[in-house]
């Protein structure tokens, strides 16, 4: 739906992406008893062009963070550098970025056209420049018909396209999006999604994304931003978040996850460890504070486990590894299983399921998993 | 508040040896726009209100003003004023709330025909200027009213309690029947139905549900008729008889007896209730989220058609709207005949003498004066808006506070401060900062002081409407100007007043309507050569010449109403949103 012709055309090489630091961003409300540490002295540096995502659960201060780079808030402490300007002192009003709203924050009176004129008009571009770069940011995003209504007269899709053209427009150095997409229903928004990162990507705009949907943070970010009580948990791309989460609040907010508790016998090298699960001893991939750390939990996905029925009527021993089908739920391209463990309830998925096959509830299986794909974790997140 | 320097170490020293200046650790970061515009506006209201306020005050502190206080609750005459003051206040806050109570619930939840028609007949004291409602009735129930003497053939007498009572009630009650109609508005249905389905018929429904939870609306509505009772100037001169109140009583030291202390002291009393209540009632508003408003009522609410509950409270309204008509008619009428009740001629004369003599010179200049004094108190009002609801924190209270302050305090203490501060220059440090501006001797004839008047008194309406506007308009709106490189004044100009004008339009009717009838505030300083609506009504009244008066007052409501519906028009002609493109 996007044009990218349009838009690089609109940008012309002349934005240079910024490269954000964020060093000791502190945010605090309130005084005394009643303070609050919103945000706590995080460090962040986003590299030119790259698109990271701050996650987290509603409260982490994700938003406080994105809003504090915007400018609309003022930091307790700490500082924001673009290309190593410190923009503390600068009004937001004077910072090369732009934003998206949650709620688009159309101007309602102004048609989309002049929505999208806005910023041009405040800086005072002259005329037939305006009217080229507004006509250029309308169609980029496909807007070129709409360019007279007024905002009430669109879709909500339609409406997020003009809050995108409007801050494209103004060929920011950071766009900052603060969950642009949590207003669309579910299909809109997978479009959406793809449409913002692929044009993000295309022309190369530093991007700060701020979401609670895992979903959005794994599919458009190059790096994701987990956040928990005011500070980082974890900074990292999705596939590392994903596989190799530096806690178990990151394993247990991305994806689903099962959390065994499990001994540890030895540490067999860098990285990785020994553990006895579902009665074997098994070599894990491990977090580097793992070795050293008193409890440990083994992480495992669900659709890293695999379930094998055992034949009772053989008569064959339990060797101790396996389980009972407690719930077995057929979603059609998947199999959700809830099995009983010596480890405690675990969750099983299955994709692509043959039929016939399906566990049924009450039946006995063989639980096995692969080890590659598991992750040994300290249960507690160590200090510093 | 964590300085840079103390900030948590960084993982590598920041490679910015950038420009930071560690001493700046402002908390809020206003552009310079913003904080020029926070200068002038508490310096503007500084010479409207704080000023007046503070000469009111230090004059009834002085030697003179200390004399009348130190009497003021010992001796038996002006214990009796007091006493009359809070009897009357209580009386009216009480009456006027239930007319307004009952006027609303009939308009919120019964089913009649008419509802538009009476909606507007209840407006019409607003509107109306002060004298209106009290010649009329004494035209009507006075010594040889129309109706006590000639329908009834008795004796009553209007002046005094009885009949004070009765106007101002008459004139308030708008005020509690637009605060508990909007209040019974936004009431949830639900609760209602919720009560219903669990075995409450409608009576029960009633009294346990909606009466309670209009208790803070009754309580705001009787405090502020009562202070707008015990405030009133106008009608205690011409109806109050042996009756005195504060306000009148401080009115006849100034104007009789020439004691501005005693005046200045007199009205202190008022201003401490008021004040109260002011506060009293920003309190509650702060607090109100728990009471009422659910914001999106889920359904609407079934008008109730019983009889038992429609014919005692429609005759009743009916009564009430039955005293407007005659009320009003008998203004209308009184300007077109010789003596309304006495010589019922017809004739022309009233209205030849008013726009023949000094008449139209009043009828042009107080016209003018609120002209000018609407859209300046308009612009302010919502500017102050803007600050309080978007740009100030902490200081956001005392901001609005200040705003506010010009219709809270009462219109006597006003316009008393207003004659002791601007009757002579004002001087400080050796500098002239204003000439005179009020009195028979200052510039422009003392107009300008009467435009301050009405400014500081209208600039509330502008502020309410505005605070109200701006608070349903999603700050990101305002962000996202700031984000494409608005500063705070641009996106005010661009993006504020563009949203709120309709708004603000209605706000600034209302607030027309109230520089056009007041006159407490303003008639220490009209002068001869600028006359006032109000003020020449009052002499006519006390002269004795009401078809005069009536002339006068139906041609003030004719003016108000005319500017009513030009804004009305204005407002409609200009749609916000552009037409939808056919075809698409």
């Amino acid at each position: 739906m996007t044009d990218l012709a349009a838009a690089e055309k609109l940008l012309d090489n002349t934005t240079a992406s910024g490269t954000l630091r964020l060093r000791g961003l502190t945010k605090e409300f309130g005084n005394g008893a009643d303070k609050v540490v919103a945000v706590d002295a995080i460090d962040l540096d986003i590299e030119p062009g790259e698109f990271v995502t701050l996650l987290g659960p509603s409260g982490c201060g994700k938003t406080t963070t994105l809003r504090m780079i915007a400018g609309f808030e003022d930091p307790s402490g700490g500082q924001v550098t673009l290309d190593d300007v410190n923009m503390i002192d600068t009004p937001p009003n004077k910072r090369p970025m732009a934003m998206v709203f949650q709620s688009y924050a159309l101007f309602p009176h102004l048609k989309v056209r002049d929505n999208v004129a806005y910023g041009l008009k405040i800086r005072r571009t002259p005329s037939a420049k305006l009217r080229e770069e507004v006509d250029l940011a309308l169609e980029s995003m496909n807007l070129s018909a709409l360019a007279n209504r007024a905002p009430n007269q669109l879709s909500g899709g339609q409406q997020q396209r003009v809050a995108l053209a409007r801050a494209m427009v103004m060929k920011p150095r950071v766009l900052l999006f603060d969950e642009p997409l949590s207003n669309l229903d579910a299909k809109l928004r997978e479009r959406m999604r793809i449409e913002i990162r692929t044009l993000q990507r295309h022309l190369g705009i530093t991007s700060v994304y701020v979401t609670h949907d895992q979903a959005e943070a794994m599919s458009m970010s190059d790096r994701i931003v987990v956040m928990n009580g005011g500070r980082v948990e974890q900074a990292a791309s999705p596939d590392i978040i994903y596989r190799q989460p530096a806690s178990v609040f990151v394993a247990d907010f991305i994806g689903r996850a099962n959390f065994l508790d499990v001994e540890k016998e030895t540490s067999t090298q860098q990285g990785r460890a020994r553990v006895k699960v579902l009665g074997h001893s098994v070599d894990v991939p491990a977090h580097p504070d793992a070795p050293a750390a008193e409890d440990v939990v083994l992480l495992l996905r669900p659709e890293s486990i695999r379930l094998k029925a055992v034949d009772t009527r053989a008569g064959g021993g339990l060797g101790g590894h396996e389980g009972r089908v407690l719930f077995s739920v057929f979603y059609g391209d998947h199999v959700e299983y809830e099995v009983e463990t010596e480890h405690g309830t675990i969750t099983a998925v299955v994709a692509d399921p043959n039929v016939d096959a399906i566990h049924r509830e009450g039946d006995d299986v063989e639980v096995s998993f692969n080890a590659e794909r598991a992750w040994l974790l300290p249960r507690t997140r160590q200090p510093g | 508040m964590t300085d840079i320097l103390e900030a948590p170490a960084p993982l590598e020293p920041p490679s910015v040896a950038a420009p930071v200046k560690q001493s700046r650790r402002k908390r809020v970061r206003q552009d310079p726009v913003t904080i020029t515009l926070i200068v002038v506006v508490v310096a503007i209201l500084f010479f409207l209100v704080l000023l007046p306020l503070g000469k009111t005050l230090s004059t009834a502190f002085s030697d003179k003003g200390l004399a009348t206080l130190s009497k003021m609750f010992t001796s038996p005459v002006n214990r009796k004023i007091l006493l009359n003051t809070v009897v009357l206040g209580l009386l009216v806050g009480t009456i006027g709330t239930g007319v307004g109570f009952l006027l609303a619930y009939a308009q919120a939840r019964l089913q009649w025909r008419g509802k538009k028609f009476v909606h507007l007949l209840a407006l019409i004291p607003i509107v109306s200027p002060p004298f209106a409602v009290a010649t009329a009735i004494i035209t009507l129930f006075g010594r040889g009213g129309i109706i006590s003497k000639q329908l009834l053939g008795l004796n009553w007498n209007v002046y005094g309690l009885g009949g004070l009572t009765v106007v101002l009630a008459l004139s308030f009650f708008p005020i509690a029947y637009l605060n508990l109609l909007g209040m019974l508005r936004s009431l949830d249905p639900a609760l209602d139905e919720a009560s219903e389905s669990l075995g409450a018929s409608k009576w029960q429904v009633f009294l346990t549900v909606t009466l309670p939870m209009l208790i803070p609306g009754f309580a705001a509505s009787f405090l502020l008729l009562f202070v707008e009772a015990i405030a009133d100037l106008a009608n205690p001169i011409v109806l109050g008889g042996d009756f005195t109140v504060l306000a009148s009583r401080a009115y006849i030291a100034i104007i009789g007896e020439y004691n501005l202390g005693a005046g200045a002291a007199y009205s202190l009393v008022l201003l401490v209730p008021a004040l109260l209540v002011f506060i009293v009632q920003r309190y509650w508003s702060t607090r109100s989220s728990a009471v009422s408003v659910t914001g999106k009522p889920t359904g609407t609410i079934k008008l109730n058609t019983s009889n038992v509950a429609r014919v005692p409270v429609l005759i009743a309204v009916g009564l009430v709207m039955a005293l407007i008509i005659t009320i009003y008619g008998t203004v209308i009428l009184g300007g077109f005949v010789r003596i309304l009740g006495i010589n019922n001629e017809f004739t022309l004369d009233n209205y030849r003498y008013l726009f023949g003599g000094i008449g139209s010179d009043a009828i042009i200049t107080t016209t003018l004066l609120a002209l000018i004094a609407t859209p300046i108190a308009g612009v302010m009002g919502t500017l102050i808006a803007w600050l309080v609801v978007r740009k100030l924190r902490r200081a956001a209270g005392v901001m609005d506070f200040l705003g506010m302050l010009g219709l809270a305090v009462p219109g006597t203490v006003l316009g008393i401060g207003y004659a002791i501060a601007y009757n002579s220059p004002v001087d400080g440090w050796g500098l002239r900062f204003l000439p005179a501006l009020a009195g028979g001797g200052a510039i422009l004839g003392g107009a300008m002081a009467i435009v301050m008047v009405y400014i500081a008194r209208s600039i509330p309406a502008g502020l309410r409407t505005g605070i109200a506007a701006l608070q349903q308009i999603d700050p990101a709106i305002d962000e996202a100007s700031t984000s494409l490189g608005g500063s705070g004044l641009t996106t005010f100009r661009k993006v504020t007043i563009p949203l709120i004008r309709p708004a603000l339009l209605a706000g600034l009717t209302y607030a027309f309507a109230r520089s056009m009838t007041t006159i407490s505030a303003i008639i220490f300083i009209t002068t001869p050569q600028t006359r006032i609506m109000t003020s020449q009504i009052l002499s006519e009244v006390e002269a004795g010449r009401f078809g005069n008066a009536f002339a006068y007052c139906t041609i003030l409501i004719a003016i108000v109403l005319t500017v009513i519906g030009l804004l009305t028009l204005a407002v409609r002609d200009r749609p916000d949103t552009p037409m939808p493109t056919p075809g698409t």
